[in-house]
């Protein structure tokens, strides 16, 4: 089944048994969100819920769309059991093909229109996603839409907004992110207002696309359409010239003032913790609302292994491995465990030592630092493979030697929890480099070598162990 | 039951002091419309003066303290506080309080 808009997914996922409908009343006052966290940290199914409380039941939302690699591949029309390497590659060689999108005149974004006063955002069922979070969050799985002013660079990304009152929504896309740097670069100098778009519920490719570690400048549209294999149709928004996924459920249009702020957050983010971040934020007023008629609004119960973990795991990993390769690092494979809440990098390199190590973190930390671990293992430790990273670290990194920081200020990932509070608001923080491999000076008749099959048997044992091992049923 | 708010705070000790103030509440009551923003110009009172609403108040990280405040409203202000994007809140309240 061809994935070609946000239904025709959750139909995908319901085959394969990773999508639960549920038709009895739930509260969209946490009880919903709490429903769709357990099930992130259980790495248990996505939800359709049908029936919200205080809304009409033509209102629907569904939770955590992929926060499985299951549910990705599904969304890549990769088979759900595909292993995480291949799921890796297939994603790297998709991404490197650009597909432009195709402009259609209308849309099923478009057979419902609210324009102006009319606009209640209290009438979309937007959840309480977590008891103390600053508001209601509509944008959680969403795709923001925005255009550089002196440029025709169009930026998608994935980024909160919350609700603030009928018209007013706050958001947090970083000062660091695209949409950041166009508002503070274009909008804000000349005192003029930023048309936006909040998309919900469009195809997965697209979302994985805005939520995608991508270059500036580079046009997510046709990474969405390289992703999902074909193009992405297009529709113009009612009140700006900005251009959204037709086939969406909803899109939120909105111009962010550029003199004008109110409460944002706190808000319980992807590295898994609510750090209060709250205070430097933007603020936006909807100019319309335009959705399907029985529309889906969709919900990233944001926290431990949500749906952004896979997306920006696999896409971060992809551009940190392809940054490396340009600067000269002998790098084999990069992966972000979603577990780490996309705060380590596991990089295995052809040869390893304290200068590839010092050379890595200060290339990954050059522009935004968003990853503050990295642990360094040679090329022989598989890094998908999480035990054999550990087992790697805990015993090839020197305690000292092994450690490189590297500290940097106005750039640092202001969500990340072990910054104290001063640190969070000034951006200020550091990444280590956690050496994990062999010395490259130090002579291979003294280097340890490894007590497991693969290195310390030879490979006529290991032929026969691993053939008796089966026949003893294992 | 009686209305209930809640609000963020960073300088709890000066919200708290029952000096006139500016604050952000988030409406609490039930329906489609609860966590409403309502920016006012207000006197907290800890303990509670019986008869006003209920404030219940979260620290920067959203933390609930235990024992709830009341708040009386002096006066209702626009939805938004003047400031450029990414500029502190907790400042612009201030700088709005003059």
């Amino acid at each position: 089944m061809e994935n070609n808009d946000f239904r025709s997914f959750l139909s995908t996922i319901e085959a394969s048994g990773d999508l639960v409908q549920v038709d009895d009343q739930v509260d969209w006052d946490q009880e919903l969100a709490g429903i769709g966290r357990l099930s992130c940290e259980k790495d248990g199914p996505a939800f359709l819920f049908n029936n919200v409380k205080d809304y009409s039941p033509e209102w629907r939302v569904a939770t955590n769309p992929i926060a499985t690699w299951r549910r990705l591949a599904v969304a890549l029309n990769l088979s759900p059991d595909i292993p995480l390497r291949e799921l890796y590659q297939a994603y790297a060689e998709r991404e490197t093909v650009m597909i432009p999108p195709r402009i259609v005149d209308d849309g099923p974004c478009k057979e419902v229109k609210i324009f102006g006063e009319e606009v209640n955002l209290f009438d979309l069922p937007v959840p309480m996603v977590h008891e103390g979070d600053g508001g209601r969050y509509l944008g959680t799985w969403d795709l923001v839409v925005s255009k550089d002013a002196d440029s025709d660079w169009v930026n998608w990304g994935m980024y909160r907004f919350m609700i603030h009152t009928e018209r007013i929504l706050t958001g947090y896309p970083r000062p660091t992110s695209h949409l950041g740097k166009m508002l503070l670069d274009g909008y804000v100098p000349k005192g003029a207002r930023m048309p936006i778009a909040i998309v919900i519920g469009a195809d997965i490719p697209s979302h994985i696309a805005a939520a995608a570690t991508f270059r500036i400048s580079g046009s997510e549209a046709e990474l969405a359409g390289g992703l999902g294999g074909r193009p992405i149709e297009l529709v113009k928004c009612e009140t700006s010239d900005l251009m959204v996924p037709a086939s969406s459920e909803i899109v939120v249009e909105a111009e962010v003032y550029p003199d004008r702020i109110a409460q944002e957050g706190p808000y319980g983010e992807y590295p898994g913790y609510r750090s209060g971040e709250m205070g430097n934020s933007l603020c936006a007023r909807v100019t319309a609302v335009t959705h399907r008629k029985d529309p889906i609004l969709t919900l990233d119960t944001t926290g431990f292994k949500d749906s952004s973990a896979t997306t920006t795991s696999i896409s971060g990993a992809i551009a940190i491995k392809r940054r490396l390769e340009k600067h000269g690092v002998p790098v084999v494979d990069v992966y972000i465990p979603p577990e780490s809440g996309v705060h380590l990098a596991v990089v295995s390199v052809k040869r390893g030592g304290a200068e590839i190590a010092r050379n890595v973190v200060e290339i990954l930390t050059a522009r935004r630092a968003l990853i503050s671990k990295i642990i360094i293992v040679d090329a022989d430790v598989d890094v998908f493979d999480m035990s054999a990273v550990v087992h790697a670290f805990a015993t090839k990194c020197h305690p000292d030697r092994g450690t490189h920081i590297h500290r940097y200020e106005g750039r640092a990932n202001a969500l990340t929890p072990a910054y104290s509070l001063e640190e969070r608001v000034s951006h200020s923080g550091a990444t280590v480099a956690f050496d994990s491999t062999w010395p490259p000076d130090w002579p291979r008749e003294t280097t340890p070598i490894r007590a497991t099959l693969d290195s310390m048997y030879s490979p006529e044992i290991q032929k026969l162990v691993t053939e008796r091992y089966k026949l003893l049923g294992r | 039951m009686g209305r209930e708010y809640e609000t963020f705070l960073r300088d709890r000790e000066f919200v708290l002091s029952g000096r006139e103030c500016i604050l952000t509440l988030r409406d609490l009551s039930p329906g489609k419309m609860k966590y409403r923003g309502i920016n006012v110009r207000a006197v907290v009172s800890s303990p509670p003066v019986p008869g006003e609403p209920i404030l219940w108040v979260r620290s920067v990280v959203g933390l609930k303290d235990p024992d709830p405040c009341s708040v009386r409203i002096v006066e209702e202000l626009p939805d938004t506080f003047e400031g450029r994007p990414y500029s502190d809140y907790f400042a612009a309240l201030e700088r709005a309080q003059g």
